[in-house]
């Protein structure tokens, strides 16, 4: 470790440097944020103002906390209301209700139990029609009502003191929100295709595009490795002129491929068919190069040695030679991953019989967005489980990276 | 254990010159033979060959009774140690040393015992499941050692394998080396640059030079008497001094006395003592002509430290004076060009750079004088001990 600068103006230099780094980070990481916390969140929170990164469920509290047996009761609050503070579990929502107007302001309501109040035998004409007058409590005061409507509404029972409630019209209530994430979206978004349970089929996707990964992983890893090391040291005739073409194709762009590809597929039988994404790209160019190289690399004598000890080829290449590659195996199977997860445009070419049966990740995302556009948090859920295995394989990966750049530098 | 032998071995590169060019050698049962020769002699393409990692283009090699040339190196019975230790990185100090019987498909319980053994006699016991990398530069050798070592093998094959310790420690492994193959009997092939190692090691050395075979003879022997001008050169360090003289042969005037023999050369001259006549008669024939005479440095002596005749003291100009502590190594420019080798002045060979316009020469002398540079110093030749060669042949004047 070198020594660092000292000094005012290192330390503000230091400061300007860790904001910008800061600001960049935030810039960079925000979109991922809202990514990941929408794909928690409930489809109606989604587009709320103000908008939150939050996902929230709404409150409830056990039923036992205020006397009662069965489902946890919602929990509610009465912003607009000084004389309700704190939050308030609806222990009833279906409470007989009576609505009472003043006759000394007609525009008022009261809301009160049923059997609330006590007819003084007068009567009053409202709208034309003759209404008893009643004597109610308004807020600790005897008033004179009419009664103008009967109804149902929630008993509410304040969570911080249980012996008070109140009873009130469910919409004049405010729901208490807390923090909630919905695991559920993942497990609609993976379940099978189904409108019934909002199952959205990406787990069969899911478990196709595993497979065509692990499958075109190990076919690059194997076919890098036994290429790459014929190209790096048996001799043969016309070695670095075969080696100059193979090396050559990774020059022609995927796209001026895709027909001649496709015709292809369709010869053998393989349209839409996972074979399809799996044996043309079991075999790469660049990671024979990148093995090759890294063969190179390993002196001849350790190989000596080994026939010296008897050893043959075989055993040579997977004893000796293939353990000491294990960076670039990483760096290849890393790579290689990360193009057959991400990989969307040839599947869309082959797969296309829009037979969910065989499509793959990438293809299911793409239709998800469109087709059930207003589930959009499930719409996440996918997205989020598409991004994480290539995020994981990359923090486990990137040690080798590291590793591999090192050891070019130092012996 | 078993014998090595060369019948005629050619190895012949696409379009480059004969790497090894027709060699002729036997190495005994049980023999130390080095291989020894300045870089690009074909020293480690001759040991390759015997291992099985270069093909043989022409000859006949044997390895105790069995012909090998077509024999691949796992079945030649043989083990290596390279220069560069080649251990397997990955794999600790017990697996490096036990990979040629695990490959041989040896019982587990046998191979720990016989790894257990090796590392033992090496000192590599408490090192056993470390990886190469945690070991220091001679730990490394030991267990290149370690690993020739485990599988008995018929002959042991050595690259170079000191040229990467420090001084000290080659010292250390030097006389290791030596005490293994006497214990182990087993015929050694040992390749090195470093003659100090030749001398020292070999029961025989084979000296090579441009692919072909110079000499193969018992160290005291290459020293005392070199087959030619380019082992008398290459043998010794300092290296001999060799210097294009005249001859003059002065018929005696007694009966019985001895012909007085003189060589000129660059303004001196000095007279050669009769015994040297008896070591190389060839020199009577050459009355008259020009021979290279060569001069070990410890073939000079102060004036002071040994009595010779006056006709018998080089006086010279100290351009160098090295204080070595027990010696001192006195260099000086003599006035004639440098003998040449196949057309090639032989300083040249060593060193392009050096100087060709005269003859460097090197004097050993008691560390007890003080010589300053740029003084003329009086030097005692042991006239009796010198060489003679032919000049265009190179060969000694036997």
């Amino acid at each position: 470790m070198s020594v660092r600068r000292k000094g005012p103006k290192a330390t503000a230099i230091r400061i300007i440097t860790y904001v910008l780094l800061v600001v960049v980070a935030v810039v960079v990481v925000f979109p991922f944020a809202v990514a990941v916390t929408t794909s928690f969140k409930r489809n109606t929170d989604i587009f709320t103002y103000p908008p939150s990164l939050i996902p929230k469920k709404d409150s409830t509290i056990p039923a036992a906390d205020v006397g009662l047996d069965g489902d946890p009761v919602p929990v509610f609050t009465f912003p607009a209301r000084d004389d309700r503070p704190g939050r308030w579990a609806l222990v009833d929502a279906d409470a007989s209700l009576a609505e009472f107007r003043p006759l000394d302001d007609l525009e008022r309501v009261i809301v009160l139990d049923v059997k609330a109040g006590e007819k003084t035998g007068a009567t009053v004409t409202i709208d034309g029609e003759e209404e008893d007058v009643f004597l109610v409590d308004d807020g600790g005061t005897q008033v004179e009502a009419y009664r103008s409507r009967l109804t149902s509404g929630g008993l509410f029972v304040s969570v911080d003191d249980p012996s008070t409630s109140v009873l009130d019209l469910v919409n004049f209530a405010t729901p208490a929100r807390e923090f909630g994430p919905r695991f559920a979206n993942f497990t609609e978004v993976l379940a099978e295709k189904d409108p019934e349970t909002n199952g959205k089929g990406v787990g069969r996707s899911l478990t196709n595009t595993v497979l065509v990964t692990i499958l075109v992983v190990l076919g690059q890893i194997i076919t890098s490795i036994l290429g790459g090391y014929a190209f790096a040291r048996v001799q043969f005739k016309g070695r670095s002129t075969i080696f100059l073409v193979y090396l050559g194709s990774v020059m022609i762009p995927f796209v001026v491929l895709i027909i001649p590809l496709f015709q292809l597929m369709l010869q053998v039988n393989w349209r839409d068919n996972l074979v399809a994404l799996i044996i043309p790209f079991a075999f790469t160019a660049y990671g024979t190069f990148l093995m090759r190289q890294f063969f190179l690399g390993i002196p001849a004598e350790i190989e000596e040695a080994a026939l010296l000890d008897g050893a043959s080829r075989s055993t040579i290449l997977w004893k000796v030679m293939v353990p000491l590659a294990r960076p670039a195996i990483a760096t290849l199977a890393t790579f290689g991953f990360l193009y057959a997860w991400n990989s969307f445009f040839w599947p869309l070419v082959i797969i296309n019989s829009g037979n969910p049966d065989n499509a793959v990740l990438s293809l299911t995302l793409s239709t998800l967005g469109g087709r059930s556009s207003t589930d959009t948090n499930l719409v996440f859920a996918g997205t989020v489980l598409a991004m994480t295995p290539p995020i994981l394989v990359f923090l486990f990966a990137q040690r080798y990276f590291v590793e591999n750049s090192a050891s070019s530098g130092l012996k | 254990m078993a014998a090595v032998t060369f019948n005629n071995i050619s190895k012949r590169y696409k379009d480059g010159p004969k790497a090894v060019d027709d060699l002729n050698l036997e190495i005994t049962d049980g023999e130390f033979m080095v291989l020894v020769g300045p870089s690009g002699c074909g020293k480690s393409t001759a040991l390759r060959m015997i291992a099985g990692l270069e093909e043989i283009s022409d000859g006949e090699l044997r390895i105790g009774e069995r012909v090998v040339n077509e024999v691949p190196p796992g079945d030649r019975d043989i083990a290596m140690v390279f220069q560069n230790y080649a251990l397997y990185p990955h794999m600790t100090v017990r697996q490096n040393i036990g990979f040629a019987l695990e490959v041989a498909k040896v019982r587990k319980d046998e191979i720990n015992r016989r790894v257990e053994d090796a590392a033992e006699m090496l000192g590599l016991t408490e090192y056993l499941d470390r990886l190469p990398k945690a070991l220091s530069g001679g730990q490394r050798q030991r267990v290149a050692m370690g690993r020739a070592i485990v599988r008995s093998p018929q002959v042991f094959l050595m690259d170079e394998p000191l040229s990467n310790l420090d001084a000290k420690l080659r010292v250390q492994m030097r006389s290791d080396i030596i005490q293994l193959q006497a214990r182990l009997g087993t015929t050694m092939v040992y390749v090195t640059h470093d003659q100090v190692e030749a001398m020292t090691m070999g029961h025989r050395v084979a000296v090579m030079r441009k692919g072909v075979l110079q000499q193969v003879a018992p160290p005291q022997e290459l020293y005392l008497r070199p087959a030619n001008l380019f082992v008398a050169a290459f043998i010794g360090s300092p290296a001999m001094n060799l210097i294009t003289a005249d001859v003059t042969i002065e018929k005696a005037t007694g009966g019985d006395q001895p012909d007085d023999v003189f060589v000129s050369f660059g303004g001196h001259r000095l007279r050669i003592s009769p015994k040297a006549l008896d070591r190389y008669p060839g020199l009577r024939e050459r009355n008259g002509t020009k021979v290279i005479f060569g001069l070990r440095p410890e073939h000079f002596a102060m004036e002071e430290d040994l009595e010779v005749g006056d006709d018998q003291i080089l006086t010279i100009r100290c351009d160098l004076a090295e204080a070595m502590g027990a010696e001192v190594h006195i260099h000086a420019v003599i006035d004639v060009p440098p003998p040449a080798v196949d057309g090639a002045p032989i300083a040249a060979e060593d060193d392009p750079e050096a100087l060709v316009a005269g003859t460097k020469v090197i004097a050993r002398v008691d560390g007890i004088h003080t010589i300053a540079m740029g003084q003329d110093v009086r030097l005692a030749v042991k006239t009796h001990l010198t060489h003679f060669f032919d000049p265009a042949s190179g060969a000694p004047l036997r």
